[in-house]
């Protein structure tokens, strides 16, 4: 069985939970005490990852520590449509995503961490780089409903759409609204709304779409 | 100004092990700078005006920026063997120290902010419990507290019906007890102790006493930070910031006797800080 | 000031079911559609425990709140309190109210007592909408081709033609957000393009 090295309250690994729980792969998780404990940090985890950060993913003789590598691992795993369309074209997008999920991860990521956890480091630049980014993913979100498509590329959901969805639902967590951005507010809540999706704190159900109790 | 009582009281400022491991915290209390380090083998927290009182207790660094008005309140299970103590670590949120109390004793949320946790639909109902304000300890008191919970700790299997008391020990420090899943015969206890930098600003350090042989640490913590950070984004969106003292503005309900003993205490103690006393 | 209809979003960007925030001169609102199409705008603010309704969950005719629950039907009143089921709410347990409008694709706030229909924008399609961290005067000056105070118009150049625009004007806590309109013929992807491009030049001169 696959084994995730996991913390509970990190973005990146909830991508790979979430990638796991709409693909249907079940995983091992060893909660790792990244807060307070920084065992992430230390010598004995280095072993397994000397980089130092989570998630970090094991199966057999594999040993990965990117989580946009992990994805791509459970959607050819789950042989599916979640690598995106096949043509080059699609397939470089996706790659594109991939990469911008990271400038996401290092800004709306780090405000996070900073407001939440006392991170230190600069914060106005972490919000203002968050923005710049958000009003990307906005743009490009916007210009695909124009054209129908509910996705970051093609017409289903991708791993494109899930490395950039975790920092995004969280960043009000690092004081970045996302009141100015209608088009990833609604794509946020597409994703929400996808069968076997699972919340991690910070992201609440979406209690409208299961009906009110009967009143007795 | 910041009234005489509210200096006079207990504020966790730091985690003990972090400051004997050689971390320095600069930090804020009561919106002023102080510093937390180890001097000479003793933890010590200094302000602008010099030394403030230290103890320590419950895994937590605790400072009186006044003249305590008593000692730090007690937590005997925090000595009893066999117990598993957590200091779950520190989180910071912009709300109101009161606030951030206020959702801990509060159980309604269950269903909506813990869903599939602590509570579900169409279990929302709250039953009659009680409510008192200790006058030997001055601490309000919720008993006889019960809720239908689908996984009420790391160590549950199944849902069961959980009983609570909830305990305000300090104006910013609340402390529950529940059912324990192991033990007939003992609570588990989790503390929340609230450091407030300012009125709408605070550090929320989270702690269990807790029976549990089998849960490796890291997960017990993990199962803690999850509940804490559900609410977390509720603290960041309640209008106003700070925690109205006087009726008009929030209307509260039977479930809400141990919110509405709160507030009336913390009023008749004139412990406002963080507080508004105008309905606005 | 006398009160006047604000563009708070654009139709497209509110389907049947969903709640977001608005805002309508200093007050913050949680604007939603039901989840047969009726469009309330109402104080973001849930009289329980102060919680703000723009974070709640609509079910049917109805807007939760997603602390406890508290459940708000038409006009504001407070219709079910999931904590003690049996009981019905006070009628004092009331959300205020704010008009709501919906005309030409675009959502328009008001006081309660607004008289009238928000202003009519013609010969233009909803576009999307855009913050913007300048403010009004450096949005005019960075296109000459703009004229108005709270609805602009004019005509401007998108990929060597010139189409028609409009911009509603909302001002809000965090800055400037431009409700756009297209000219009908005009490319969406185009015109998206140009209100970037517009943002962009706006914001530098500030910045300069």
């Amino acid at each position: 069985m696959i084994r995730l090295y996991d913390y509970v309250l990190s973005a990146s690994c909830y991508k790979v939970r979430l990638m796991a729980a709409l693909v249907g792969v079940k995983m091992d998780h060893e909660a790792v005490d990244f807060h307070p404990g920084r065992a992430h940090k230390s010598l004995e985890f280095a072993q397994l990852n000397p980089a130092g950060t989570l998630p970090v993913m094991v199966d057999g003789a594999m040993i990965l520590t990117e989580s946009t590598a992990m994805l791509v691992y459970l959607a050819k795993r789950a042989g599916s449509q979640w690598l995106g369309p096949d043509d080059a074209k699609s397939a470089a997008q996706v790659q594109q995503w991939l990469a911008f999920s990271g400038r996401l991860a290092a800004s709306l990521g780090m405000a996070r961490l900073h407001d939440m956890l006392l991170y230190q480091g600069d914060i106005d630049a972490w919000r203002k780089d968050g923005h710049a980014a958000l009003r990307e993913l906005e743009a490009a979100l916007t210009e695909r409903r124009f054209a129908g498509g509910d996705w970051l590329v093609g017409d289903a959901p991708s791993i494109a759409d899930i490395a950039c969805f975790p920092n995004v639902a969280l960043s009000q967590d690092g004081g970045v609204s996302l009141d100015a951005y209608p088009s990833v507010r609604l794509w946020t809540r597409r994703i929400r709304a996808l069968d076997r999706f699972i919340e991690m704190p910070g992201i609440h159900r979406l209690h409208e779409l299961s009906p009110a109790p009967k009143v007795a | 100004m910041i009234a005489q009582q509210v200096l006079n009281e207990w504020y966790p400022v730091a985690m003990a092990a972090q400051i004997r491991a050689g971390q320095r915290r600069v930090t804020q209390l009561l919106g002023q700078p102080i510093t937390v380090d180890l001097q000479k083998g003793a933890i010590v927290v200094t302000g602008q005006g010099g030394a403030l009182h230290v103890t320590e207790a419950y895994g937590h660094v605790w400072a009186c920026p006044g003249a305590p008005a008593h000692d730090l309140f007690p937590i005997p299970e925090a000595s009893e063997p066999g117990r598993r103590l957590v200091d779950v670590g520190v989180v910071r949120v912009k709300c109101s120290p009161l606030r951030a109390v206020e959702n801990f004793l509060d159980i309604a949320h269950f269903p909506f902010v813990h869903t599939d946790v602590l509570g579900a639909e169409p279990h929302t109902e709250v039953n009659r419990y009680e409510v008192q304000i200790r006058e030997d300890s001055d601490e309000v008191w919720a008993t006889k507290v019960t809720f239908y919970q689908p996984q009420a700790a790391k160590s549950s299997e199944g849902g069961i019906v959980t009983q609570y008391m909830y305990r305000v020990a300090a104006p910013t420090a609340a402390v529950l007890y529940k059912t324990c899943p192991n033990r007939t015969d003992a609570w588990d206890v989790i503390g929340i102790f609230v450091q407030p930098l300012s009125e709408e600003l605070c550090d929320v350090w989270p702690w269990m006493a807790l029976y549990d042989d089998v849960s490796p640490q890291a997960e017990l913590i993990a199962f803690q930070q999850m509940i804490f950070l559900q609410d977390r984004s509720i603290l960041e969106n309640q209008i106003p910031r700070l925690l109205p003292l006087d009726p008009g503005m929030e209307i509260p309900t039977q479930a809400d006797l141990t919110s509405i003993a709160y507030r009336r205490w913390l009023k008749k103690r004139g412990l406002t800080y963080g507080a508004q006393m105008v309905a606005a | 000031m006398t009160p006047r209809w604000t563009a708070t979003g654009l139709s497209q960007d509110l389907p049947k079911g969903v709640v977001m925030a608005g805002h309508w001169m200093g007050h913050d609102l949680a604007v939603w559609r039901s989840a047969t199409g009726r469009l309330q705008a109402w104080n973001d603010r849930c009289p329980h425990r102060g919680m703000r309704l723009s974070h709640g969950f609509v079910r049917g005719e109805t807007l939760a709140c997603i602390y406890h629950g508290w459940v708000y039907g038409a006009e504001g009143g407070c219709k079910h309190i999931p904590a003690h089921p049996a009981l019905t709410p006070p009628a004092t347990i009331t959300v205020t109210s704010f008009a709501c409008a919906e005309q030409d694709g675009v959502i328009w706030v008001a006081p309660a007592d607004m008289a009238g229909s928000p202003p009519a924008v013609s010969g233009v399609q909803p576009l999307r909408s855009v913050s913007l961290t300048c403010d009004l005067a450096a949005v005019l000056a960075a296109e000459p081709a703009l004229h108005g105070q709270d609805i602009l118009r004019g005509t401007v150049q998108m990929d060597g033609q010139g189409h028609d625009v409009c911009l509603l004007v909302q001002h809000n806590p965090a800055g400037l957000t431009l409700h756009a309109l297209s000219g009908l013929g005009a490319n969406k992807v185009a015109a998206s393009r140009w209100v970037e491009n517009l943002r962009r030049r706006a914001e530098m001169k500030v910045a300069a």
